[in-house]
Protein backbone atom coordinates (compact mmCIF):
# COMPACT_ATOMS: atom_id res chain seq x y z
CA UNK A 1 0.00 0.00 0.00
CA UNK A 2 2.89 2.50 1.18
CA UNK A 3 5.03 1.43 -2.05
CA UNK A 4 2.00 2.06 -4.12
CA UNK A 5 1.33 5.62 -2.79
CA UNK A 6 5.17 6.32 -3.38
CA UNK A 7 4.50 4.95 -7.12
CA UNK A 8 2.11 7.40 -7.75
CA UNK A 9 3.64 10.07 -5.94
CA UNK A 10 7.01 9.72 -7.37
CA UNK A 11 4.69 9.83 -11.43
CA UNK A 12 2.39 12.96 -9.91
CA UNK A 13 5.80 14.78 -9.21
CA UNK A 14 7.04 13.88 -12.59
CA UNK A 15 3.68 14.63 -14.57
CA UNK A 16 3.88 18.32 -12.42
CA UNK A 17 7.68 18.96 -13.07
CA UNK A 18 6.44 18.38 -17.31
CA UNK A 19 3.95 20.33 -16.58
CA UNK A 20 5.78 23.39 -14.86
CA UNK A 21 8.31 22.86 -17.82
CA UNK A 22 5.63 23.36 -20.33
CA UNK A 23 4.42 26.45 -18.74
CA UNK A 24 7.45 28.22 -18.33
CA UNK A 25 8.75 27.32 -22.00
CA UNK A 26 5.13 29.14 -23.30
CA UNK A 27 5.64 31.69 -21.41
CA UNK A 28 8.78 32.66 -22.21
CA UNK A 29 8.08 32.23 -26.29
CA UNK A 30 5.02 34.45 -25.62
CA UNK A 31 7.60 37.42 -23.81
CA UNK A 32 9.95 36.42 -27.08
CA UNK A 33 6.84 36.74 -29.23
CA UNK A 34 6.72 40.72 -27.83
CA UNK A 35 10.12 41.61 -27.98
CA UNK A 36 11.04 42.97 -31.46
CA UNK A 37 13.41 41.39 -33.15
CA UNK A 38 16.11 43.74 -34.31
CA UNK A 39 19.48 42.71 -36.22
CA UNK A 40 22.23 45.99 -36.39
CA UNK A 41 24.49 45.60 -39.07
CA UNK A 42 27.08 48.43 -38.06
CA UNK A 43 29.76 47.35 -41.28
CA UNK A 44 29.47 51.02 -43.36
CA UNK A 45 28.98 53.40 -40.55
CA UNK A 46 31.34 56.11 -40.56
CA UNK A 47 32.58 58.23 -39.37
CA UNK A 48 33.21 56.74 -35.83
CA UNK A 49 33.39 52.77 -35.45
CA UNK A 50 30.82 51.91 -32.83
CA UNK A 51 31.87 49.93 -29.79
CA UNK A 52 31.30 46.83 -28.41
CA UNK A 53 28.63 48.27 -25.88
CA UNK A 54 27.01 50.30 -28.28
CA UNK A 55 26.35 47.65 -30.70
CA UNK A 56 24.98 45.78 -28.31
CA UNK A 57 22.51 48.47 -26.62
CA UNK A 58 21.76 50.17 -29.78
CA UNK A 59 19.66 47.03 -31.15
CA UNK A 60 18.20 46.55 -27.32
CA UNK A 61 17.18 50.04 -27.08
CA UNK A 62 16.08 50.34 -30.70
CA UNK A 63 13.61 47.02 -29.75
CA UNK A 64 12.41 48.48 -26.60
CA UNK A 65 11.35 51.69 -28.43
CA UNK A 66 9.13 49.87 -30.95
CA UNK A 67 7.74 47.56 -27.52
CA UNK A 68 6.77 50.29 -25.64
CA UNK A 69 5.63 52.82 -28.56
CA UNK A 70 3.37 49.58 -29.70
CA UNK A 71 2.22 49.47 -25.65
CA UNK A 72 1.75 53.14 -26.39
CA UNK A 73 -0.59 52.99 -29.60
CA UNK A 74 -2.31 50.50 -28.32
CA UNK A 75 -3.63 51.79 -24.92
CA UNK A 76 -3.23 55.48 -25.89
CA UNK A 77 -0.86 55.99 -23.07
CA UNK A 78 1.32 58.73 -23.70
CA UNK A 79 3.48 58.08 -20.50
CA UNK A 80 4.99 54.62 -22.45
CA UNK A 81 6.90 57.07 -24.41
CA UNK A 82 9.32 58.23 -21.40
CA UNK A 83 11.62 55.72 -21.89
CA UNK A 84 12.70 55.24 -25.07
CA UNK A 85 11.70 58.61 -27.37
CA UNK A 86 12.91 62.10 -26.81
CA UNK A 87 12.84 65.17 -28.97
CA UNK A 88 10.42 64.85 -32.14
CA UNK A 89 9.85 61.54 -31.97
CA UNK A 90 8.44 62.04 -28.33
CA UNK A 91 6.27 65.21 -29.49
CA UNK A 92 4.98 63.29 -32.50
CA UNK A 93 3.86 60.24 -31.08
CA UNK A 94 2.33 62.15 -28.35
CA UNK A 95 0.52 64.10 -30.49
CA UNK A 96 -0.49 60.82 -32.23
CA UNK A 97 -1.86 59.38 -29.30
CA UNK A 98 -3.57 62.53 -28.02
CA UNK A 99 -5.06 62.41 -31.31
CA UNK A 100 -6.06 58.95 -31.10
CA UNK A 101 -7.95 59.59 -27.88
CA UNK A 102 -9.72 62.51 -29.05
CA UNK A 103 -10.94 60.19 -32.07
CA UNK A 104 -11.45 57.13 -29.80
CA UNK A 105 -9.01 54.90 -31.95
CA UNK A 106 -6.45 52.84 -31.04
CA UNK A 107 -3.45 51.42 -33.01
CA UNK A 108 -2.15 48.25 -32.20
CA UNK A 109 1.23 46.79 -34.16
CA UNK A 110 2.31 43.29 -34.13
CA UNK A 111 6.01 43.26 -34.66
CA UNK A 112 7.59 41.18 -37.32
CA UNK A 113 11.74 42.32 -37.06
CA UNK A 114 14.18 45.15 -37.70
CA UNK A 115 16.90 45.37 -39.82
CA UNK A 116 18.90 47.97 -38.59
CA UNK A 117 21.92 49.17 -40.21
CA UNK A 118 23.89 52.35 -39.14
CA UNK A 119 24.44 54.90 -41.84
CA UNK A 120 26.56 57.50 -39.29
CA UNK A 121 27.59 58.15 -36.10
CA UNK A 122 29.24 61.20 -35.12
CA UNK A 123 32.88 61.59 -34.33
CA UNK A 124 31.69 62.71 -30.92
CA UNK A 125 29.58 59.67 -30.58
CA UNK A 126 26.47 62.52 -29.70
CA UNK A 127 24.34 60.90 -32.45
CA UNK A 128 23.57 58.20 -34.67
CA UNK A 129 21.57 57.81 -37.25
CA UNK A 130 20.49 54.58 -39.06
CA UNK A 131 18.00 52.93 -41.29
CA UNK A 132 15.66 50.17 -40.56
CA UNK A 133 13.85 47.90 -42.73
CA UNK A 134 10.91 47.28 -40.52
CA UNK A 135 7.84 44.85 -40.68
CA UNK A 136 4.90 44.35 -38.91
CA UNK A 137 1.00 44.56 -39.12
CA UNK A 138 -0.97 47.37 -38.43
CA UNK A 139 -4.50 47.26 -37.12
CA UNK A 140 -6.45 50.45 -36.47
CA UNK A 141 -9.31 50.46 -34.29
CA UNK A 142 -12.39 52.86 -33.53
CA UNK A 143 -13.95 51.65 -30.16
CA UNK A 144 -13.06 48.66 -30.00
CA UNK A 145 -13.78 47.59 -34.12
CA UNK A 146 -11.33 47.20 -36.27
CA UNK A 147 -11.58 49.81 -38.97
CA UNK A 148 -8.20 49.11 -40.99
CA UNK A 149 -5.41 45.90 -40.86
CA UNK A 150 -2.45 45.84 -43.19
CA UNK A 151 0.69 44.02 -43.33
CA UNK A 152 3.94 47.06 -43.26
CA UNK A 153 6.90 46.45 -44.92
CA UNK A 154 8.49 50.13 -44.30
CA UNK A 155 11.85 51.76 -44.51
CA UNK A 156 12.08 54.57 -41.19
CA UNK A 157 15.25 56.78 -41.19
CA UNK A 158 15.95 56.98 -37.24
CA UNK A 159 17.97 59.44 -35.29
CA UNK A 160 19.20 58.05 -32.12
CA UNK A 161 21.17 59.77 -29.41
CA UNK A 162 22.44 58.82 -26.04
CA UNK A 163 20.61 59.11 -22.74
CA UNK A 164 21.90 58.92 -19.43
CA UNK A 165 22.02 55.15 -19.68
CA UNK A 166 20.72 54.07 -22.56
CA UNK A 167 20.61 55.48 -26.40
CA UNK A 168 16.94 57.29 -27.10
CA UNK A 169 15.24 57.63 -30.45
CA UNK A 170 15.13 61.39 -31.39
CA UNK A 171 13.47 61.09 -34.70
CA UNK A 172 11.44 58.06 -36.25
CA UNK A 173 10.47 58.85 -39.97
CA UNK A 174 8.99 56.82 -42.70
CA UNK A 175 10.79 57.08 -45.98
CA UNK A 176 9.45 56.52 -49.33
CA UNK A 177 11.38 53.36 -50.69
CA UNK A 178 11.22 54.80 -54.68
CA UNK A 179 12.42 58.41 -53.69
CA UNK A 180 14.35 58.41 -51.06
CA UNK B 1 -0.50 44.64 -50.07
CA UNK B 2 -3.51 46.38 -48.09
CA UNK B 3 -6.78 44.67 -46.42
CA UNK B 4 -9.50 46.58 -44.45
CA UNK B 5 -11.51 44.67 -42.01
CA UNK B 6 -14.34 44.55 -43.85
CA UNK B 7 -13.58 43.85 -47.29
CA UNK B 8 -16.76 43.75 -49.88
CA UNK B 9 -17.34 47.23 -50.75
CA UNK B 10 -18.69 49.39 -53.19
CA UNK B 11 -16.95 53.11 -51.79
CA UNK B 12 -13.41 53.66 -52.89
CA UNK B 13 -10.76 55.92 -51.83
CA UNK B 14 -7.95 57.21 -53.99
CA UNK B 15 -5.32 59.61 -52.77
CA UNK B 16 -2.55 61.34 -54.89
CA UNK B 17 0.55 59.14 -54.49
CA UNK B 18 2.89 61.58 -53.94
CA UNK B 19 3.09 64.55 -51.92
CA UNK B 20 4.83 67.11 -50.05
CA UNK B 21 5.03 67.95 -47.15
CA UNK B 22 2.66 70.77 -46.03
CA UNK B 23 0.69 70.87 -49.05
CA UNK B 24 -2.87 70.31 -48.86
CA UNK B 25 -4.48 67.48 -50.91
CA UNK B 26 -7.78 66.72 -52.22
CA UNK B 27 -9.10 62.82 -51.22
CA UNK B 28 -11.45 61.05 -53.74
CA UNK B 29 -13.95 58.45 -52.92
CA UNK B 30 -16.98 56.75 -54.56
CA UNK B 31 -20.09 55.36 -53.22
CA UNK B 32 -23.09 56.91 -51.85
CA UNK B 33 -24.49 57.92 -48.46
CA UNK B 34 -22.49 58.92 -44.97
CA UNK B 35 -19.47 57.54 -44.28
CA UNK B 36 -16.68 58.26 -41.54
CA UNK B 37 -13.27 59.27 -42.80
CA UNK B 38 -10.16 58.68 -40.66
CA UNK B 39 -6.63 59.75 -41.64
CA UNK B 40 -4.02 57.90 -39.70
CA UNK B 41 -0.40 59.78 -39.91
CA UNK B 42 2.85 60.06 -37.73
CA UNK B 43 1.46 62.39 -35.62
CA UNK B 44 -2.35 62.28 -35.98
CA UNK B 45 -5.31 59.87 -36.12
CA UNK B 46 -8.09 61.82 -36.48
CA UNK B 47 -12.34 61.06 -37.44
CA UNK B 48 -14.85 62.86 -39.04
CA UNK B 49 -18.09 62.35 -40.79
CA UNK B 50 -18.41 62.73 -44.18
CA UNK B 51 -20.77 61.89 -47.93
CA UNK B 52 -18.97 58.78 -49.42
CA UNK B 53 -18.75 59.73 -53.24
CA UNK B 54 -17.66 63.05 -52.21
CA UNK B 55 -14.21 64.72 -52.45
CA UNK B 56 -12.66 64.77 -49.03
CA UNK B 57 -10.07 67.69 -48.72
CA UNK B 58 -7.13 67.32 -46.40
CA UNK B 59 -5.23 70.42 -44.96
CA UNK B 60 -1.79 71.48 -45.44
CA UNK B 61 -1.22 71.23 -41.23
CA UNK B 62 -2.58 67.82 -41.09
CA UNK B 63 0.11 66.65 -43.62
CA UNK B 64 3.25 68.25 -41.92
CA UNK B 65 5.02 65.08 -41.20
CA UNK B 66 6.79 63.21 -43.70
CA UNK B 67 6.29 59.51 -43.45
CA UNK B 68 3.33 56.78 -44.19
CA UNK B 69 -0.39 57.99 -44.28
CA UNK B 70 -3.46 55.63 -44.01
CA UNK B 71 -6.42 56.95 -45.37
CA UNK B 72 -9.90 55.05 -44.40
CA UNK B 73 -13.53 55.74 -45.72
CA UNK B 74 -16.18 53.43 -43.64
CA UNK B 75 -19.51 53.60 -44.92
CA UNK B 76 -22.88 51.35 -44.69
CA UNK B 77 -21.36 49.03 -47.80
CA UNK B 78 -18.15 48.44 -45.37
CA UNK B 79 -14.67 50.50 -44.90
CA UNK B 80 -11.88 50.81 -47.80
CA UNK B 81 -8.42 52.29 -47.12
CA UNK B 82 -5.34 53.74 -49.32
CA UNK B 83 -1.94 54.83 -47.82
CA UNK B 84 0.25 57.42 -48.93
CA UNK B 85 3.99 59.06 -48.93
CA UNK B 86 4.18 62.05 -47.32
CA UNK B 87 7.83 63.46 -48.64
CA UNK B 88 9.81 66.10 -47.10
CA UNK B 89 9.35 69.39 -48.70
CA UNK B 90 12.45 71.57 -49.68
CA UNK B 91 15.83 71.63 -47.02
CA UNK B 92 15.17 75.44 -45.34
CA UNK B 93 16.38 74.37 -41.71
CA UNK B 94 19.60 72.89 -39.77
CA UNK B 95 19.66 71.13 -36.92
CA UNK B 96 23.87 71.43 -35.44
CA UNK B 97 25.45 69.75 -33.32
CA UNK B 98 28.90 71.14 -32.20
CA UNK B 99 31.12 69.57 -29.60
CA UNK B 100 32.67 70.39 -27.74
CA UNK B 101 32.17 73.47 -26.31
CA UNK B 102 35.46 74.14 -24.60
CA UNK B 103 38.65 73.10 -26.05
CA UNK B 104 42.09 73.89 -25.98
CA UNK B 105 44.02 75.53 -28.68
CA UNK B 106 45.81 73.68 -30.68
CA UNK B 107 43.75 70.13 -30.86
CA UNK B 108 44.19 68.43 -33.91
CA UNK B 109 40.53 67.49 -35.40
CA UNK B 110 39.27 68.18 -31.86
CA UNK B 111 35.90 69.74 -32.90
CA UNK B 112 33.31 68.25 -34.70
CA UNK B 113 30.71 69.74 -36.15
CA UNK B 114 27.49 67.81 -37.37
CA UNK B 115 24.61 69.38 -39.38
CA UNK B 116 21.45 67.45 -39.69
CA UNK B 117 19.39 69.01 -42.69
CA UNK B 118 15.56 69.70 -42.34
CA UNK B 119 12.42 71.30 -44.04
CA UNK B 120 10.77 73.84 -42.23
CA UNK B 121 8.49 71.45 -40.34
CA UNK B 122 11.32 69.45 -39.16
CA UNK B 123 11.43 66.27 -41.22
CA UNK B 124 14.84 64.93 -42.34
CA UNK B 125 15.55 65.42 -45.90
CA UNK B 126 17.56 62.87 -47.32
CA UNK B 127 17.91 64.40 -50.95
CA UNK B 128 21.71 65.23 -51.39
CA UNK B 129 21.98 69.11 -50.07
CA UNK B 130 25.06 71.46 -50.01
CA UNK B 131 25.78 72.57 -46.78
CA UNK B 132 28.36 74.89 -45.84
CA UNK B 133 30.40 75.07 -42.50
CA UNK B 134 32.60 78.03 -41.66
CA UNK B 135 35.01 79.17 -38.84
CA UNK B 136 34.96 82.82 -37.52
CA UNK B 137 37.78 83.07 -34.95
CA UNK B 138 38.74 86.32 -33.13
CA UNK B 139 41.02 88.67 -35.24
CA UNK B 140 41.38 86.11 -38.26
CA UNK B 141 39.68 85.72 -41.82
CA UNK B 142 36.59 83.37 -41.87
CA UNK B 143 37.28 80.08 -43.66
CA UNK B 144 34.23 77.92 -45.32
CA UNK B 145 34.06 74.45 -46.39
CA UNK B 146 31.36 72.83 -48.41
CA UNK B 147 29.86 69.67 -47.41
CA UNK B 148 27.06 67.39 -49.23
CA UNK B 149 24.79 65.51 -47.13
CA UNK B 150 24.40 62.40 -47.17
CA UNK B 151 20.84 60.75 -45.75
CA UNK B 152 20.56 64.36 -44.16
CA UNK B 153 23.67 64.57 -42.55
CA UNK B 154 26.78 66.63 -42.87
CA UNK B 155 29.77 67.03 -40.85
CA UNK B 156 33.48 68.27 -40.76
CA UNK B 157 36.27 68.10 -37.94
CA UNK B 158 38.15 71.21 -37.29
CA UNK B 159 41.03 72.14 -35.63
CA UNK B 160 40.88 74.70 -32.99
CA UNK B 161 43.32 77.67 -33.25
CA UNK B 162 45.99 78.47 -31.71
CA UNK B 163 44.92 81.10 -29.93
CA UNK B 164 42.75 81.42 -27.35
CA UNK B 165 39.45 83.20 -26.85
CA UNK B 166 35.28 82.51 -28.43
CA UNK B 167 35.41 81.11 -32.20
CA UNK B 168 32.09 81.29 -33.90
CA UNK B 169 31.17 77.71 -36.10
CA UNK B 170 28.27 78.03 -38.60
CA UNK B 171 26.28 75.99 -41.00
CA UNK B 172 24.21 77.08 -43.44
CA UNK B 173 21.63 76.29 -46.39
CA UNK B 174 20.11 78.18 -48.34
CA UNK B 175 18.95 81.19 -46.15
CA UNK B 176 19.03 79.35 -43.10
CA UNK B 177 22.34 79.50 -41.02
CA UNK B 178 23.17 78.34 -37.28
CA UNK B 179 25.96 80.05 -35.33
CA UNK B 180 27.65 77.84 -32.14
CA UNK B 181 30.38 79.14 -29.97
CA UNK B 182 33.50 77.33 -28.83
CA UNK B 183 35.56 78.57 -26.25
CA UNK B 184 39.13 78.05 -26.61
CA UNK B 185 41.39 77.67 -23.76
CA UNK B 186 45.25 77.44 -22.93
CA UNK B 187 46.20 73.93 -23.11
CA UNK B 188 47.91 72.69 -20.57
CA UNK B 189 50.99 74.54 -19.09
CA UNK B 190 54.59 74.47 -20.84
CA UNK B 191 57.89 75.43 -19.33
CA UNK B 192 56.52 75.11 -15.86
CA UNK B 193 58.94 76.97 -13.88
CA UNK B 194 59.18 77.37 -10.05
CA UNK B 195 61.68 79.74 -7.81
CA UNK B 196 61.38 79.92 -3.48
CA UNK B 197 61.78 82.28 -1.51
CA UNK B 198 62.22 82.32 2.28
CA UNK B 199 59.81 83.79 4.57
CA UNK B 200 59.06 83.73 8.28
CA UNK B 201 57.40 80.17 8.49
CA UNK B 202 60.04 78.78 5.81
CA UNK B 203 59.87 78.97 2.13
CA UNK B 204 57.33 80.75 -0.67
CA UNK B 205 57.55 78.56 -3.17
CA UNK B 206 56.02 80.58 -6.48
CA UNK B 207 55.56 79.43 -10.39
CA UNK B 208 56.45 81.86 -13.21
CA UNK B 209 53.22 83.03 -14.54
CA UNK B 210 51.75 79.82 -16.33
CA UNK B 211 51.52 79.58 -19.85
CA UNK B 212 50.44 77.18 -22.38
CA UNK B 213 53.01 76.47 -25.61
CA UNK B 214 51.77 79.15 -27.88
CA UNK B 215 51.74 81.67 -24.84
CA UNK B 216 48.25 81.82 -24.01
CA UNK B 217 47.86 81.73 -20.09
CA UNK B 218 46.75 78.75 -18.39
CA UNK B 219 43.68 79.64 -16.81
CA UNK B 220 42.84 80.28 -13.35
CA UNK B 221 41.43 77.49 -11.21
CA UNK B 222 44.16 74.73 -13.39
CA UNK B 223 45.56 73.16 -10.47
CA UNK B 224 49.46 73.15 -9.75
CA UNK B 225 50.83 70.23 -7.50
CA UNK B 226 54.13 70.90 -5.59
CA UNK B 227 55.81 68.23 -3.57
CA UNK B 228 57.73 68.07 -1.25
CA UNK B 229 60.76 65.52 -0.56
CA UNK B 230 63.08 64.74 2.42
CA UNK B 231 64.45 62.21 4.94
CA UNK B 232 61.15 62.00 6.30
CA UNK B 233 59.09 61.33 3.98
CA UNK B 234 57.19 63.18 0.62
CA UNK B 235 54.40 66.16 1.19
CA UNK B 236 52.13 67.03 -1.70
CA UNK B 237 49.98 70.25 -1.71
CA UNK B 238 47.26 71.23 -4.68
CA UNK B 239 46.96 74.81 -5.68
CA UNK B 240 44.87 76.61 -7.93
CA UNK B 241 46.71 79.42 -9.92
CA UNK B 242 45.36 82.87 -8.74
CA UNK B 243 46.08 85.18 -11.20
CA UNK B 244 48.41 83.60 -13.42
CA UNK B 245 50.52 82.25 -11.11
CA UNK B 246 50.42 79.45 -7.99
CA UNK B 247 51.93 79.69 -5.14
CA UNK B 248 52.22 77.74 -1.62
CA UNK B 249 54.35 78.26 1.60
CA UNK B 250 55.80 75.48 3.06
CA UNK B 251 57.67 74.61 6.46
CA UNK B 252 60.68 73.35 5.78
CA UNK B 253 63.44 72.62 8.18
CA UNK B 254 66.42 70.18 6.93
CA UNK B 255 67.11 69.72 3.66
CA UNK B 256 64.06 68.90 0.70
CA UNK B 257 63.39 68.72 -2.27
CA UNK B 258 60.74 70.32 -4.44
CA UNK B 259 58.94 69.64 -7.49
CA UNK B 260 55.95 71.00 -9.64
CA UNK B 261 53.45 69.57 -11.99
CA UNK B 262 50.30 70.34 -13.33
CA UNK B 263 48.21 67.71 -15.20
CA UNK B 264 50.52 65.90 -17.39
CA UNK B 265 53.44 68.58 -17.52
CA UNK B 266 56.06 68.66 -14.78
CA UNK B 267 58.57 71.59 -14.09
CA UNK B 268 61.65 72.15 -12.72
CA UNK B 269 63.20 71.00 -9.52
CA UNK B 270 64.42 73.04 -6.35
CA UNK B 271 67.13 72.05 -3.53
CA UNK B 272 66.05 73.88 -0.40
CA UNK B 273 67.20 73.83 3.19
CA UNK B 274 65.45 75.07 6.11
CA UNK B 275 67.42 76.64 8.81
CA UNK B 276 69.99 77.93 6.96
Amino acid sequence: MKATALRYGSLLLLFATAFMGVVAYHLRASADDDFPRVQLNADDVSPRPIEDLTAKSVPRDYALAWQTLAQALSSNKTGLLDGYFTGLAKQDFTQRINSQIKSGLQTRYTDRGHKLEAVFYSPAGDVMELRDNAQFDMQVLDGGKLIYEEPVNAQFMVLMTPGADRWLVRQLQATNREKP
Amino acid sequence: MLSVALSASASEIHAPAQITAGNAITIQTSGSGDATFYLIGPAIASKSKVQAGSNIPVDSDQLEHAGRYVAVLCASDGCTATNFSVNPAAANRLSFLVHPSRIPVGSAQGISAVAIVRDSFQNLVPKPEAVTFSVMAKDEKPVSAARTSESAVAWVRLTSAKKEGPTKLGASIGHADEIRVVQQVAADACNLRIKASRDKRGFLIETDPVHDCSGNPVPDGTVVSFTESDDVGKTTVDVPIKRGVAKVEMPIAGRAKITVASGVVTGNELEVAGGQ
